[in-house]
């Protein structure tokens, strides 16, 4: 290892990243576009949905119903028919996602004490915004037919007790965006010589395997860094997410989170000598897994066994687990020691093979 | 011309299909990809960890016990014997949820006052903690309303009944709608990241200065660029029709009009990879503004959370998204039977989008290239 062979390939790769503009610019822009996406964007609660009607009783029961739907947030009256073709069509066009279909005698049979039955019929295309709006209709025509509740609820929601989605957004993004960029920027920088035959010249040079290691991945973890201090900045001060536990127990995690993102890159740099396959390659173990397969949107407990399993092997559900932990629950080392065992140990098995890896090809 | 252009896409054909890691990796995604995320994406939660505890250990408190032990929605996953040890279990991320059913919860409701229980919800995933507390609720209830049926005298009136029927989607589960957004997400990564990628590798290593002294045109290199994506991601969506037989999607649609539009959205995506060549001067520039025009698309077109969910600012810039169209197109098709009829409104915009991409492209080659 010599010190003035790092830094002479430490200050080659850094100035070759500073004169890519686009490629700069791309990774310090992105985190924050994803960040406003997902900030403002990310919300399975519908707001005003189009309401279709076919009221064949017209008794003032069946319009007090359509008005305790139009009074809610969650329904708008977008159209009314007269016949069930006219709900079927509309469905098809997807000009209303709910219809209310209220049958003839539905007054007169509530009269008689007989057991009434209206029909809602939802577009299920998109299964969980359908679902939502089902169980409000369900609780909307409940609460037009009071029974004195027996039972009642006092529900607490904890560490985030306005369930805005934000706040935990926000810190799995943490985990997704450090997946996103650096394992593919530092998979391209490698890469890259490969395809330009210019790493053989690295080979024949008297730099070492691990100082060109060095000074390779030390700037794409740099910017791996900014990119995380940019999205905690935005998310804490913009979106103004509460910190409930210790921001040095966050950015320690983080650092081993990032040391772990750019050991793929490297790993996924091993694999293959072409830029494409290597950018095709980090989609599919790196970005899709952390953005699907890590608890960020999509909850683990409810994938089959096997599933929980394959999420197991990719890293950032460790570390988003914790990253939500520290800031949310305000969780300290003694609850999360698993994860953080299991991050530096998954990064230093990524680092050996890679290391490995790249070494049989160096000597 | 004809020749020329024959020999030139003779030549893109041969390199495409040469490439077999590619041809994997575009098959994985079109296929055990689009498996995976369908067995096991869904916001759907069920089986959720709850931990119960039941400080009145009476029949009744046991019966509101079994009751969320029975449905789906809740697994009970620890019976702490106080309220500190259901705090731990949150904590610690054990449970998600927890019941506590109080002492004298029997002895209240025998005197016909509300008894009361308390719901904790771990809303560190909101989503799940918003339908973790309203199945709560909903089993609440029914209970409520089932043992104040059995009880209740004369002046019990059967309820208002509702029959709710999901159209389209029977069992109302995500399902269906991954496995299509899922072919829809591969056939846009395919087609704008390939022909990006094979123009900018051309620059890079120097030919397309060599195309450039041939009579070759702008107009000949953009369609036999364009025209082996084209093919291939059409080609690639019969195993996708195989996997959405497999996961019994139905074709309630015609297949032709399925494919022909399948094609015009292939058509934008191509263009926006061929947008990208055209500003990129490396593949490594390529790839990452590949990437950077990708993630908004994908993000504007309701595949991750519905349009209707965000702010009128982003539902009006969904509208260049041809993603979010092409899912109202395949949904349509595929699940609601739907034809040119219903559907023109996308095709339309399809097509100007795409038309829109080209001309960009066009107008930046031009520059280079003639």
């Amino acid at each position: 290892m010599n010190a003035r062979r790092i830094a002479a390939m430490l200050g080659k790769e850094s100035r070759e990243i500073l004169r890519d503009p686009i490629t700069l610019g791309v990774a310090l822009a992105m985190p924050l576009i994803m960040l406003l996406l997902f900030g403002y964007a990310i919300s399975l609660d519908v707001r005003e949905a189009p309401l279709g009607v076919l009221d064949l009783d017209r008794s003032p029961l069946s319009r007090q119903l359509v008005r305790q739907f139009t009074d809610t947030e969650y329904f708008a009256l977008a159209e009314t028919y007269t016949e069930l073709g006219g709900v079927e069509e509309a469905l098809r066009r997807g000009s209303v996602k709910l219809a209310l279909v209220i049958p003839r005698g539905l007054a007169r049979e509530r009269q008689r004490r007989e057991a009434p039955q209206m029909q809602i019929l939802l577009d299920g295309t998109y299964s969980a915004t359908a679902n939502l709006l089902g169980s409000y209709a369900r609780a909307i025509v409940a609460a037009a037919d009071p029974v004195p509740p027996a039972i009642e609820v006092r529900t607490r929601v904890w560490y985030n007790p306005s369930l805005r989605s934000v706040n935990d957004v926000v810190p799995g993004l943490f985990g997704v965006i450090l997946m996103a960029f650096p394992p593919l920027l530092t998979a391209l920088a490698i890469v890259r010589e490969k395809e330009s035959g210019s790493i053989q010249q690295v080979f024949v040079s008297p730099l070492s395997g691990p100082e060109f290691l060095i000074g390779k991945l030390l700037p794409y973890g740099l910017i791996a860094f900014l990119q995380i201090a940019m999205v905690m900045a935005v998310g804490f001060l913009w979106f103004q997410v509460p910190m409930a536990g210790s921001l040095s127990l966050l950015l320690a995690a983080g650092g081993v989170y990032v040391l772990c993102t750019v050991g793929l890159g490297l790993l996924v740099s091993t694999l293959t000598g072409s830029q494409l396959i290597a950018m095709l390659l980090a989609l599919i173990i790196t970005l899709m897994p952390s953005f699907l397969f890590s608890g960020f949107l999509f909850p683990i407990f409810t994938m089959p066994y096997a599933l929980q399993l394959y999420t197991a092997i990719f890293p950032a559900r460790y570390f988003i687990d914790l990253s939500r932990g520290v800031v949310l629950k305000g969780a300290a080392l003694g609850d999360l020691w698993l994860n953080l065992v299991l991050l530096i140990a998954y990064t230093a098995a990524v680092f050996a093979l890679a290391v490995w890896r790249f070494r049989k090809k160096v000597a | 011309m004809a020749v020329r252009l024959a020999g030139l896409l003779a030549k893109e054909m041969i390199q495409f299909f040469r490439d077999r890691v590619m041809l994997v990796l575009i098959l994985w995604l079109y296929t055990v990809e689009v498996v995976i995320c369908t067995v096991a994406l869904s916001f759907a939660v069920h089986d959720l960890p709850l931990a119960l505890v039941d400080l009145d250990h009476s029949p009744a408190s046991r019966a509101l016990a079994t009751a969320f032990a029975a449905g789906d929605a809740f697994r009970v996953t620890a019976r702490p014997a106080s309220e500190t040890g259901a705090t731990a279990a949150l904590q610690a991320g054990a449970a998600r949820a927890a019941l506590i059913i109080p002492e004298h919860f029997t002895r209240r409701l025998a005197r016909g006052e509300p008894a009361e229980v308390q719901l904790l919800v771990d809303g560190s995933n909101s989503t799940v903690a918003a339908q973790a507390r309203a199945y709560a609720l909903e089993i609440v209830e029914e209970h409520a309303r089932d043992q104040a049926y059995r009880l209740g005298g004369p002046a019990a009136r059967p309820p208002l009944g509702v029959a709710l029927r999901s159209w389209y989607n029977p069992a109302a589960d995500l399902e269906r709608f991954t496995v299509l957004s899922m072919i829809a997400l591969a056939a846009l990564m395919v087609g704008v990241i390939h022909p990006a990628a094979s123009i900018v590798r051309e620059r890079e290593i120097g030919t397309l200065e060599q195309l450039r002294v041939t009579p070759i045109g702008t107009a000949e290199l953009f369609i036999a660029k364009t025209l082996p994506t084209l093919l291939m991601g059409l080609l690639a969506v019969f195993p996708s029709l195989l996997i959405a037989r497999l996961f019994d999607v139905p074709l309630a649609g015609s297949l032709g009009l399925f494919l022909a539009y399948t094609a015009v959205f292939l058509g934008s995506a191509i263009g926006l990879g061929v947008l990208v060549a055209a500003i990129a001067r490396t593949l490594q520039q390529a790839l990452l503004l590949a990437f950077f025009g990708l993630f908004p698309l994908m993000f504007l077109s309701g595949t991750l959370a519905p349009v209707e969910s965000m702010p009128e600012f982003l539902q009006r810039a969904s509208v260049v998204s041809p993603l979010r169209h092409y899912m109202d197109v395949i949904l349509g098709i595929f699940l609601k039977g739907a034809g040119l009829a219903e559907l023109w409104p996308q095709g339309l915009a399809l097509l100007a989008i795409g038309t829109a991409l080209y001309a960009a492209a066009w107008a930046v080659f031009r520059r280079e290239f003639e």
